[in-house]
C-alpha cells in the first residue's frame, strides 16, 4: 500500500470535509433554533458566491473586500428570507415550511440566472497558488487555505455561542423555546439571528467551495449532499455536524480515489443508511427530533 | 390624454410602416407556397441554458438568412420552438404541441435523453427527421434511431479524432500516454469504452481513467492520481468548464507537462474567458470553424454577416451558435435534396437524402467537404487555445474519419 498516497488523499478529504462541516453548521444552527429544515441552504451558498463574483469580478474589488461583503450579503439574505417568508409560516406544519424553503431555492436559481446568466463561472483567483506540502504530502492550495479560513470561522462561532449574550440566547431558545420566552428572550429575534448566522456560515462555505470547483446556477445541489452530513451527525447537533462533515468529506474522497469517482456518493449514502437504521436521530442528535 | 393616445397612435403607425417597408423589401419568398417548419425543443432555461440561448440564436438567424435567400425551393421557412428548461418531459410536451399544430419535417432535440425518449414515437410517425444538441454515439445507430442524426462527429468519433492527433505527437518512435477524465453521467461515459478500444488499437496506453461527479466538485484527490500516472495527454469529456480548470491548474502546479484536450461542449471560448492565462495550451476537437477564426467561405461569411446584423452588440458567437446554424443547414440540404428528387418529405426519404450527402461543401462552416456516415459527419480539427490572443488556433489539419 502506498501510504504517502493514502496520507495525501486523506488530507485532501479532511480539508474538504472541513468545508462540509461549515455548510452543515449553517444547516444545524437554523434547525436547532427554529426547527426548520432549510432546503435553500445550497442556493444561499450559491447566491453568496455570485455576490463574490460580482464584487471581485464585475466591480473589480479586492477579493479580500469582496469576500466579507459577499458573506454578509448571503447572511443578510438569510435574515430577509426568515423575516418575510419563514416567519409568517410559524405554526404551520413542518412540511409546509419545508416546501417554502424549496420554493425559495427555485426563486434564487431564477434570480441568479436573470442577473448573471446561465453560463458556468469561475471565481477570480484569490487564494495563494503555491503548492502546500505537509511533510512529503501534497495538498492543493485552494483546499488548504479554504480549510483554514473555514476553520477560523468555526472557532469564532464556537466562542460566540459559548460566551456571548446572543449565543446564550440562541442556545437557550434551542433548548426550550417556552422557557426562553418566559425568561425575556426575544425568541423572534433569535430565530432571525439563527438564519443570519446559519446563512453566514453557508455563504462563506459557498464562496470557498465555488473557488475550488466553479460556479453555476446548479451549484446549490451541493446543499443536498450536505444533508447527508447533518443527518449522520444529528440534525440538531453542532458537534455532530462538525465531526460528520469531516468524516463524510474524508470518506467521499477516499472512496473516490480507491474505488472510482462513481462510488463517492454510494459510499456516503451507505453510511447514511446504516446510521438511519441504528441511530435514526444521528450520531449526536437528540431522540425527540422530528423527521420529514 | 388625447395627446397620449395620438402619440401612441403615431408610434404604432410608425411601427406599421416600418413593418410594411420590411415586407416590401424582403426578397422574393413565394407567399403561395406552404412554409416549411423547423421545430425545436430548446433549452432556454435550466442547466443547458448557457448553450441553449446560442443554439436558439443560430437557428433563428439561419431561418432569417434562408428566407432572405428565397427559402427552400421557394418555400418560406418558419422556426417554431418552445423552451424546455432541459427537462425531458417538457421537451416531449413541446414536441407534441409543435408537431400537433404544424407539419414539422425537421426538429431540434435539446438532449440525448429527449431524443432517445421520443425515438419510438418519431419512428412510428415517420414524418420528422431529428437532430439537436446531442452528439451521442447511440443516436448514430441506424437500426434503433433511423430518423435521427448528429450534426458533426459523435462523441466516439470525437475521441477518434483526438486519438489520431495524439498518435502523431509521440517522440523517439514512442506513442504518448493518455488519461481519460469524464463525468459520471450518460454524456460523460458515452465514448469511454470505444475510446479505450480505439486507443488500444492504435497502441496508445491509457494510463489512468477518472470519473468525477458533474459540476462543482473538488478534484484534488483525483489530481493526486494523475501525479502518479503522469500521462502525456488528458482527454476530458462530459464537462463544460469545471473541473477542467482545476485539473489543469493543479497538475501544472505539480510540475507535470501534460497536455489537456476536450470534446465539443468543453471547447468553446468559455474556457478562455473564465480561465484566462491558465487556459493557454488547452486543445479541443471542433467540427466547425470558430466564429472568430481566420478561416472564411461564403456560408461562414453569411453566418457572420447575419449574426452581426441580428445583434450587433453580441460580438463573438459561441460554438452553440455554429451548431444551431449547421443543424439548420443540414436540414435545408436534406429537404432540398428530397424535394429535388420529387419525393415526399417523410423521415425515411429525408434520412435517405442525408445518407446521400457526399463531399458536401459547407461554405466554410467546416473546412473541408464532408460526407455523411451512419447519420453523422465524422470530421473535426484540433484547435489549441492561444490565451494571449484570446482564441483557438488550429494545430492539425481537418481529420475526416472513414
Amino acid at each position: 500500500m502506498d501510504w504517502l498516497f493514502f496520507g495525501e488523499i486523506s488530507l485532501a478529504g479532511l480539508a474538504m470535509g472541513g468545508l462540509y462541516a461549515l455548510i452543515g453548521l449553517g444547516f444545524v444552527i437554523i434547525y436547532k433554533a427554529t426547527r426548520v429544515i432549510n432546503f435553500a441552504i445550497g442556493e444561499i451558498m450559491m447566491f453568496a458566491a455570485y455576490l463574490f463574483l460580482a464584487f471581485a469580478g464585475g466591480m473589480e474589488m479586492s477579493p479580500w473586500v469582496a469576500l466579507p461583503l459577499a458573506v454578509l450579503g448571503g447572511s443578510l439574505l438569510g435574515g430577509v428570507i426568515e423575516k418575510i417568508m419563514i416567519r409568517p409560516m410559524l405554526g404551520e406544519s413542518s412540511i409546509s415550511v419545508v416546501m417554502v424553503t424549496i420554493g425559495i431555492a427555485s426563486i434564487l436559481v431564477g434570480v441568479v440566472e436573470m442577473i448573471w446568466g446561465a453560463d458556468p463561472q469561475l471565481l477570480p483567483s484569490f487564494l495563494p497558488r503555491k503548492p502546500v506540502f505537509i511533510g512529503e504530502m501534497y495538498l492543493a492550495p485552494k483546499i488548504a487555505y479554504g480549510f483554514l479560513i473555514g476553520a477560523a470561522l468555526l472557532i469564532v462561532y464556537l466562542l460566540y455561542f459559548r460566551f456571548s449574550r446572543g449565543g446564550v440566547a440562541l442556545r437557550a431558545t434551542a433548548s426550550d423555546q417556552a422557557a426562553a420566552y418566559s425568561m425575556g428572550i426575544n425568541v423572534r429575534r433569535v430565530f432571525n439571528l439563527a438564519w443570519v448566522f446559519g446563512s453566514l456560515a453557508a455563504s462563506l462555505a459557498g464562496v470557498l467551495v465555488a473557488a475550488t470547483g466553479g460556479l453555476s446556477p446548479q451549484f446549490g445541489a451541493i446543499g443536498l449532499s450536505v444533508l447527508v452530513v447533518v443527518i449522520v451527525g444529528g440534525l440538531d447537533s453542532i458537534v455532530g455536524a462538525l465531526i460528520a462533515g469531516v468524516f463524510i468529506g474524508w470518506l467521499e474522497t477516499v472512496a473516490g480515489a480507491y474505488l472510482g469517482g462513481e462510488y463517492r456518493m454510494p459510499a456516503t449514502f451507505a453510511v447514511l443508511a446504516v446510521i438511519l437504521v441504528f441511530r435514526p436521530y444521528g450520531l449526536f442528535g437528540t431522540h425527540e427530533i422530528e423527521r420529514v | 390624454m388625447f395627446k397620449s393616445i395620438l402619440s401612441k397612435g403615431r408610434k404604432l403607425a410608425g411601427i406599421g410602416s416600418i413593418a410594411a417597408a420590411l415586407v416590401a423589401a424582403a426578397p422574393a419568398v413565394a407567399q403561395d407556397k406552404e412554409p416549411i417548419v423547423f421545430g425545436g425543443s430548446i433549452p432556454l432555461s435550466g442547466v443547458f441554458a448557457f448553450a441553449g440561448v446560442h443554439l436558439h440564436a443560430g437557428l433563428t438567424d439561419y431561418t432569417t438568412w434562408i428566407n432572405s435567400q428565397g427559402g427552400i425551393n421557394g418555400h418560406p421557412v418558419k422556426y417554431v420552438m418552445e423552451d424546455t428548461g432541459y427537462e425531458v418531459d417538457r421537451s416531449v410536451a413541446a414536441f407534441k404541441k409543435i408537431t400537433g399544430s404544424n407539419t414539422v419535417p425537421v426538429y431540434y432535440g435539446d438532449s440525448t435523453g429527449f431524443m432517445k425518449t421520443i425515438a419510438s414515437e418519431l419512428n412510428s410517425r415517420g414524418s420528422t427527421l431529428m437532430s439537436g444538441a446531442s452528439f451521442a454515439t447511440a443516436l448514430t445507430d441506424n437500426e434503433q434511431y433511423p430518423n435521427q442524426f448528429v450534426p458533426g462527429p459523435n462523441y466516439t468519433q470525437m475521441f477518434g479524432i483526438i486519438l489520431e492527433y495524439i498518435a502523431t505527437q509521440g517522440k523517439d518512435g514512442e506513442k504518448p500516454t493518455v488519461a481519460f477524465v469524464y463525468s459520471d453521467t450518460e454524456f460523460g461515459k458515452d465514448p469511454i469504452e470505444n475510446g479505450k478500444a480505439k486507443a488500444a488499437e492504435m497502441g496508445i496506453e491509457v494510463v489512468e481513467e477518472i470519473v468525477t461527479k458533474p459540476g462543482s466538485v473538488d478534484v484534488s484527490a483525483e489530481v493526486l492520481k494523475m501525479r502518479r500516472a503522469r500521462p502525456d495527454f488528458v482527454v476530458f469529456h462530459g464537462y463544460v468548464l469545471s473541473p477542467i480548470n482545476e485539473f489543469m491548474v493543479q497538475m501544472r502546479q505539480m510540475g507535470l507537462d501534460t497536455q489537456f484536450m476536450g470534446t465539443f461542449w468543453s471547447s468553446d471560448k468559455l474556457i478562455i474567458n473564465k480561465m484566462g492565462e491558465d487556459a493557454d495550451g488547452y486543445m479541443g476537437v471542433m467540427p466547425y470553424n470558430y466564429y472568430d477564426s481566420a478561416e472564411g467561405g461564403p456560408m461562414l461569411d453569411a453566418l457572420r454577416a447575419t449574426a452581426e446584423k441580428s445583434d450587433p452588440d453580441a460580438g463573438y458567437r459561441p460554438t452553440g451558435y455554429m451548431q444551431g446554424w449547421f443543424n439548420a443547414m443540414v436540414w435545408t440540404e436534406v429537404i432540398k435534396r428530397t424535394m429535388d428528387a420529387g419525393k415526399e418529405l417523410t423521415a425515411e426519404n429525408m434520412a435517405e437524402s442525408l445518407a446521400s450527402i457526399k463531399n458536401w461543401d459547407t461554405g466554410g462552416i467546416i473546412g473541408i467537404p464532408v460526407t455523411a456516415h451512419d447519420m453523422s459527419f465524422p470530421v473535426g480539427r484540433i484547435w489549441r487555445v492561444n490565451a494571449k490572443e484570446g482564441r483557438y488556433e488550429p494545430v492539425s489539419d481537418w481529420i475526416h474519419l472513414d
